[in-house]
C-alpha cells in the first residue's frame, strides 16, 4: 500500500469521526415536556420568561442562583434553577435559550442561558403619528 | 408629493447612484478583463481597467456619503438613526459606520477594491501602462471584478417586483417598507415635529470602546486578502497554467495570514478586556467562522512553498487556496443570515439576505469546482448540472434536496478532477523530506477545520437532514437507536459544553501542528540527513522536555490531564526548536528568521491560551460560609463573591475591599480596593471564635494556615463564656489585610435602550492578570432623594405574631402598639400618631444571637408620613413600618366568635432592605501575557517573512 493510501485513510477516518462526534456531542432543542420526560438529560430548552411568576434572586443566599419561571413555545411553563447570578436584562428579556436538564422534581436545572433582548431591529415601528 | 422639510435628499440620491456605478463599472471590470483573458486582448484589459477604476471611485464615493450622513448626523436616514446619536464621540462614528449589516459589507468591499488596485498596480508596473497579456493581471482581476459585482448587487437595496436585491444603508426612514403609508410620512415637516427624529439611537454599548475601531476593519482587510490567492488560483486553472501563479500569490496569502490571524487575535483581545464573557476565546459560532479560514489559509501557504519548488500535493494546495475564500463566504453567510439564529449570542439578524448570500456561496463553489475540472466539456457540463439543479430547486422548492444533491455532485467531480489533472504520476517524496511533513501539517489544519465547522454549522445541518429525517426513522426503528431518532427529529442544538466539545478535538490537532512547526523546519527538501536532523534538533527536545517538568511541577498537572501535557511539550518544543533554529542553523542571519519568529509566535499563542485557560483560577468562589440551602449539588454554586459596601474580604492573594460607586458618564463605576494579603500575629490572651467556642493565645504567635494545626500549640479553649462574648469576639484567620496594592474599578454601562451592560476591570502582572467584572448590583445613586447604602426595599404584608425569613436573618413580629406617652404627644401634637412595632431578629449564622428592632411609623390624618427604620448593623438588614392597620371592633350582629381569628390581628406593611452589595466575579489568568507576546512575534514573524519576499523577487530575476 503506498502511503498517500495510508494518508487518504486516515484522513477519511478522522474526517468521519469528526462529522460523527460533533453529531453526537451535540445536544438537542426540546420542548419542556421533553425535557421533563427524561429528567439527567441535557437539552436546550427555547422559551419565554413567564412574567406572571417572581424572578427570585437571593445574592446574599447564593450568588449563582437565579430562580424563575419559564414558559416554552408550546405554552407549558416550569420553575427553571439558573445557575447564574440574574442578568441584568432577565425582565426584558423577549426569548431564552436555556441549556440544562430537568430534575427529578419536574423542574428545570439550567446551567447556562442565552438571552435575547429586543434588538434594534425590532423597533422600527416606533413612530406613531 | 410632499415638499419635505429639513431632508438632506442630495446624499441618498448620490449614494443609490454610486451604487449603481460601483455594479455597473464592478461588471465592466468583469467582462473586460474576462474578454481580455479570453481573447488575449489588450483593448478589453483596457476596458476591463477602466470599468474597475470607475467602480473603485464609486465605491470610495459611497463610503464618503456614508460618512458624511454620519457626521452630520442626518437622522432621516435609518442606518445613521440606528447606529449613531448626537453624543456619540467623534472617534466612535467610524464604528457606528460598520456596525450594520450594510456597513460591513461596504467595509469587506471597500478594502477588495483597495487591494484590487494595489494588485493592478503591482502587475503592470515597470512595463507602463500598457495591458501585456501574459501578465496574470487580467484573469486574477477578473476573479476579483466578479467578487465585487455580488457585493455590488449587496449593498444595492432596490426592488424587482417584490423582490428586495441586497439592502441599501442609504434608505430615508419613511421610505423604509414597513412605515410607507403610515400617516406621518405625509407630514412635510415631519423631522421636526416628531421628537424621535431629533436624535438617533446610538451605538449598542457593547460595541463603545476603541476595540470596535479597530478590530472589524483588520479582520475584513484579512478577510479581502483571502480573495487574492484565491483570484490566483483559479486564474492558474483558467490558464492552465498549474504553478505559475503561486510565486506571485505567495506574499499575498502571507499577508492575509498575517492580518487575518491579527484580526481573530484582536477579536480576542476585544472579548477580554472590554466584555464580560470571562476569557478571550468561547468558541462562539462567530468566532470560529474567522478562525476557520484562517487555517485553510495557513494550510494553503505552507503547500505553496512546497509547489513553488515541485509539484506535489498540488491538488491539496488548490483545494485549500480555494477553500479559504469558500470559507469566508460560508462564515458570511453563517453569520449574516440568520440561520444561526438561538445558537450564537452576537450574530446578526436575517434581514432577509438568506437567498443572496447562498446565491453568492454557490456561484463560488461552483466556479472552484468547475475550474478544477481540466476539459472544457467537462467544465460545460458540471455548469450545466448545476444550473439545471438551481432551477429544479427554485422551481420546484426542493432547494435543501438540490443543495444535497449539488453538495454529493460536488464531492463526485472533486474525486474525479483530482483523478484525471492530478493524480501524480512521480515516484513519492521521501518520509524525511520537508515537503512532506509541510503536506501532512496542510492535512491537519484542514482537519481541525473541517472538524470546527461541522460542529458550528449544527444549525445547518438540521436544514440539510431535514428532507433525510424518513430515512433515519427508518434507520432508528430497525437499529431502536436514539442517536438516529434525534438525527430524524432534525432538533440538534450546539453541544452543551461548547469549549470542552472542541478542545477535546482540537488539541490533539494543536499537538500534532505543534510538533510539525517544531521539527518541520529541520528537515531538508528532498530528503534529510538524519545523523544532522538528530544533532540539530538534540538540543531543542531536551530543553523542551526539561521546560516542560519545569512547568508540569509549577503549575501542578496531574496525570489525568496529559493531553495537557502533551501540548505543553509540544509547544515548548515548537518555541525551542524554532528559537534555536536562528543562531544553530540561520547562523543569527535574521533575513530569513521570519518564520522561524512567526513559528516562536504562534507556539507561544497555544502555550499562553493552554496555560491561562486550564489554570484559571476563579478567585472569587464563595469564601462567606452562608448557609446554601437551596442548592443543587450538580451546580458549581461558588463562581461569584458577595462584597457589602465597606466589606474585606479574603479572595485570591488579596482582600478586597468595596469602597464605593460613583457615575462617570453613562458609567457607573463600582471602586475595589486590593489589599496585599499578610499573616496574622495574634499576641498573648488574645481571644477568638472557633465556630460556637472561644479559645485564648498562649503566646505571641504568627498564624498558621490552619486553625486546627496551631490549636494544641498556641490555643487554650475558654471554658463557660457569656452569649455575648461569643457574638462579639472575632474569628480566627491566618490572614491579614495589609497595606493597599492597588484599585480596580469595574463598571456597568448604562444604556437604557439596549440594556445595561457590565464591563471588567483588570489587573495586569507580568505572569498572571486578575480579571473581575459585576455580575449584579444595586443601581441607585445616592441623592437627595434616594439612599444608594441600602439595596431597595421588599414590602412583607404581615401580621402580628408572624415571621419572615431573610437569608440573613429570621424576624418575629412581637407586637405592634400605638405610642401614647405623653412626650411624643407634646412633640407632634393631636395631629399625629405614631405606631411601632416590636421586632425580635434572630441571626441565622450565629446560633442564640437575638436583637431587637423597633421601626416606626407616623400617621396623619389616616396617611402615614413618615417612619423611622430599625438598622441592625451586625446583621446589614434594616426594617422599615410602612403602614399599620389595627382590626375592627367586633363587628355587631353576629352571634359567636368569627370565623377565622385573623381577622382580629394587627396587619402591617413591612419593609426589609439589606445593606447595599455587589456579586463579583474574579479569575486569574496566569501566563496570559505569553499569548500576547506570541501575537506580537507572530505578526513581526510574518511581517519579516512577506517582506523578505517582496524584497527578494527582483533578486532572482
Amino acid at each position: 500500500m503506498k502511503r498517500s493510501h495510508i494518508i487518504a485513510i486516515v484522513i477519511i477516518a478522522v474526517s468521519i469521526g469528526a462529522l460523527v462526534g460533533s453529531l453526537y456531542d451535540s445536544s438537542t432543542y426540546a420542548d419542556l415536556d421533553q425535557a421533563l420526560a427524561h429528567p439527567g438529560k441535557e437539552y436546550h430548552v427555547v422559551g419565554t420568561l413567564d412574567r406572571s411568576q417572581e424572578i427570585v434572586y437571593e445574592p446574599s443566599l447564593n450568588a449563582s442562583l437565579t430562580t424563575f419561571s419559564m414558559r416554552d413555545l408550546e405554552g407549558k411553563t416550569c420553575k427553571v434553577h439558573l445557575n447564574k447570578a440574574k442578568p441584568q436584562d432577565l425582565e426584558r428579556s423577549e426569548r431564552l435559550v436555556l441549556i440544562g436538564k430537568a430534575n427529578e422534581q419536574g423542574e428545570f436545572e439550567a446551567r447556562d442561558m442565552l438571552m435575547k433582548c429586543p434588538s434594534k431591529y425590532n423597533e422600527e415601528n416606533r413612530v406613531e403619528g | 408629493m410632499v415638499e419635505y422639510i429639513g431632508e438632506h435628499l442630495w446624499a441618498g440620491q448620490l449614494g443609490h447612484a454610486l451604487a449603481i456605478v460601483s455594479l455597473v463599472g464592478g461588471l465592466l471590470g468583469t467582462l473586460g478583463f474576462f474578454l481580455g483573458t479570453a481573447r488575449h486582448s489588450g483593448e478589453w484589459i483596457r476596458v476591463g481597467r477602466i470599468g474597475f477604476r470607475l467602480h473603485s471611485v464609486a465605491v470610495l464615493g459611497i463610503v464618503m456619503t456614508l460618512f458624511t450622513m454620519l457626521f452630520n448626523h442626518w437622522f432621516e436616514y435609518d442606518y445613521v438613526w440606528k447606529h449613531s446619536n448626537l453624543q456619540m464621540p467623534l472617534k466612535f462614528i467610524a464604528s457606528c459606520f460598520w456596525e450594520g449589516q450594510e456597513g460591513s459589507f461596504l467595509l469587506w468591499t471597500f478594502w477588495h477594491m483597495v487591494l484590487g488596485n494595489v494588485l493592478m498596480w503591482r502587475m503592470s508596473k515597470g512595463r507602463g501602462s500598457a495591458p501585456d497579456t501574459s501578465s496574470w493581471e487580467a484573469p486574477v482581476m477578473t476573479v476579483i471584478s466578479s467578487v465585487q459585482v455580488f457585493l455590488a448587487v449587496m449593498l444595492l437595496g432596490i426592488y424587482v417586483g417584490d423582490v428586495r436585491v441586497g439592502s441599501s444603508p442609504f434608505l430615508l426612514i419613511r421610505e423604509l417598507p414597513e412605515n410607507i403609508g403610515l400617516p406621518w410620512t405625509a407630514m412635510a415637516n415631519y423631522l421636526s415635529a416628531i421628537p424621535q427624529f431629533a436624535d438617533g439611537r446610538g451605538l449598542n454599548p457593547l460595541l463603545q470602546n476603541y476595540w470596535m475601531v479597530i478590530h472589524p476593519p483588520t479582520l475584513f482587510l484579512g478577510f479581502a486578502a483571502t480573495l487574492i490567492p484565491f483570484a490566483f488560483a483559479i486564474a492558474g486553472l483558467w490558464r492552465g497554467d498549474k504553478r505559475g501563479w503561486i510565486a506571485p500569490a505567495l506574499p499575498w496569502t502571507y499577508f492575509g495570514i498575517m492580518i487575518l490571524g491579527t484580526g481573530i487575535l484582536m477579536g480576542g483581545a476585544w472579548a477580554y478586556e472590554a466584555l464580560s464573557f470571562g476569557g478571550f476565546w468561547a468558541w462562539d459560532p462567530v468566532e470560529n467562522a474567522s478562525l476557520v479560514p484562517w487555517l485553510t489559509l495557513v494550510g494553503a501557504g505552507h503547500l505553496m512553498l512546497v509547489n513553488k519548488r515541485k509539484p506535489t500535493a498540488l491538488f491539496s494546495l488548490y483545494l485549500l487556496t480555494l477553500i479559504t475564500f469558500i470559507l469566508i463566504l460560508y462564515s458570511t453567510f453563517l453569520t449574516r443570515s440568520g440561520v444561526l439564529g438561538d445558537t450564537s449570542v452576537h450574530s446578526f439578524t436575517g434581514d432577509g439576505m438568506l437567498p443572496g448570500l447562498l446565491l453568492f456561496l454557490l456561484f463560488y463553489i461552483t466556479l472552484s469546482v468547475m475550474m478544477l475540472l481540466g476539459r472544457p466539456s467537462d467544465r460545460r457540463f458540471f455548469v450545466g448540472v448545476s444550473l439545471a439543479l438551481l432551477a429544479i430547486g427554485v422551481g420546484f422548492g426542493i432547494q435543501v434536496q438540490a443543495i444535497l444533491l449539488f453538495g454529493t455532485i460536488c464531492m463526485g467531480t472533486l474525486i474525479g478532477a483530482y483523478r484525471k489533472g492530478f493524480a501524480s504520476t512521480e515516484p513519492e517524496e521521501s518520509l524525511w523530506s520537508r515537503e512532506f511533513w509541510l503536506f501532512i501539517g496542510s492535512l491537519v489544519l484542514l482537519l481541525s477545520a473541517v472538524q470546527i465547522t461541522f460542529s458550528t454549522s449544527v444549525p445547518v445541518w438540521n436544514m440539510l437532514l431535514e428532507p433525510l429525517s424518513p430515512v433515519f426513522w427508518w434507520i432508528a426503528d430497525h437499529t431502536n437507536s436514539n442517536f438516529f431518532r434525534e438525527l430524524a427529529d432534525a432538533r440538534l442544538a450546539p453541544p452543551g459544553d461548547a469549549i470542552a466539545h472542541y478542545n477535546k478535538w482540537q488539541i490533539p490537532f494543536a499537538f500534532i501542528v505543534t510538533m510539525l512547526v517544531a521539527f518541520g523546519q529541520y528537515l531538508r527538501w528532498k530528503d534529510s540527513d538524519l545523523k544532522q536532523f538528530r544533532k540539530q534538533i538534540g538540543v531543542s527536545v531536551i530543553l523542551a522536555l526539561a521546560l516542560t517538568i519545569l512547568a508540569v511541577f509549577l503549575l501542578q498537572y496531574t496525570l489525568p490531564e496529559w493531553n495537557l501535557i502533551a501540548l505543553l511539550f509540544s509547544a515548548l518544543f515548537a518555541i525551542t526548536a524554532n528559537a534555536l533554529y536562528i543562531p544553530r542553523v540561520l547562523k543569527g542571519r535574521l533575513t530569513n528568521a521570519g518564520p522561524s519568529v512567526a513559528h516562536v509566535g504562534f507556539a507561544l499563542v497555544l502555550l499562553g491560551a493552554l496555560i491561562s485557560t486550564s489554570r484559571q483560577n476563579e478567585v472569587s468562589r464563595n469564601t462567606r460560609n452562608m448557609d446554601l440551602r437551596f442548592l443543587n449539588e450538580g451546580f458549581d454554586n461558588s463562581e461569584d463573591i458577595l462584597l457589602y459596601r465597606g466589606d474585606t474580604l479574603l479572595m485570591g492573594d488579596h482582600f478586597v475591599h468595596y469602597r464605593e460607586k460613583h457615575q462617570e458618564g453613562v458609567n457607573l463605576y463600582y471602586a475595589m480596593d486590593y489589599f496585599a494579603k499578610e499573616p496574622r500575629d495574634y499576641a498573648m490572651d488574645d481571644t477568638v471564635r472557633v465556630g460556637d467556642m472561644l479559645f485564648a493565645s498562649r503566646d505571641d504567635h504568627r498564624a498558621g494556615p490552619h486553625f486546627l494545626k496551631d490549636q494544641p500549640d498556641h490555643w487554650t479553649p475558654i471554658e463557660g463564656f457569656s452569649r455575648r462574648a461569643l457574638w462579639y469576639t472575632p474569628e480566627w484567620s491566618s490572614y491579614r489585610p495589609g497595606s493597599k496594592v492597588f484599585e480596580l474599578a469595574p463598571f456597568i454601562q448604562i444604556n437604557p435602550r439596549f440594556g445595561n451592560v457590565a464591563e471588567p476591570s483588570t489587573k495586569h502582572w507580568l505572569d498572571r492578570d486578575l480579571y473581575t467584572h459585576v455580575r449584579y448590583a444595586d443601581m441607585t445613586l445616592a441623592s437627595d432623594t434616594a439612599d444608594d447604602t441600602w439595596m431597595p426595599d421588599r414590602l412583607f404584608d404581615k401580621q402580628e405574631g408572624d415571621t419572615i425569613i431573610t437569608p440573613s436573618a429570621m424576624a418575629i413580629i412581637d407586637s405592634v402598639y400605638l405610642v401614647n406617652d405623653s412626650v411624643t404627644r407634646a412633640m407632634l401634637g393631636d395631629r399625629y400618631t405614631v405606631y411601632a412595632a416590636h421586632i425580635r431578629v434572630r441571626d441565622l449564622y450565629l446560633r442564640d444571637r437575638w436583637f431587637e428592632a423597633k421601626p416606626l411609623v407616623i400617621y396623619a390624618d389616616g396617611q402615614p408620613v413618615m417612619g423611622k427604620a430599625a438598622e441592625l448593623g451586625p446583621l446589614r438588614i434594616r426594617y422599615s413600618l410602612a403602614t399599620v392597620e389595627f382590626p375592627k371592633g367586633p363587628i355587631m350582629g353576629h352571634s359567636g366568635p368569627m370565623p377565622g381569628t385573623e381577622t382580629q390581628r394587627t396587619k402591617i406593611g413591612l419593609n426589609v432592605a439589606e445593606a447595599e452589595f455587589l456579586v463579583l466575579q474574579a479569575i486569574v489568568f496566569p501566563g496570559i501575557n505569553i499569548l500576547w507576546i506570541g501575537c506580537v512575534l507572530m505578526f513581526l514573524g510574518t511581517f519579516m517573512a512577506v517582506r523578505q519576499r517582496i524584497i527578494a523577487k527582483p533578486k532572482q530575476k
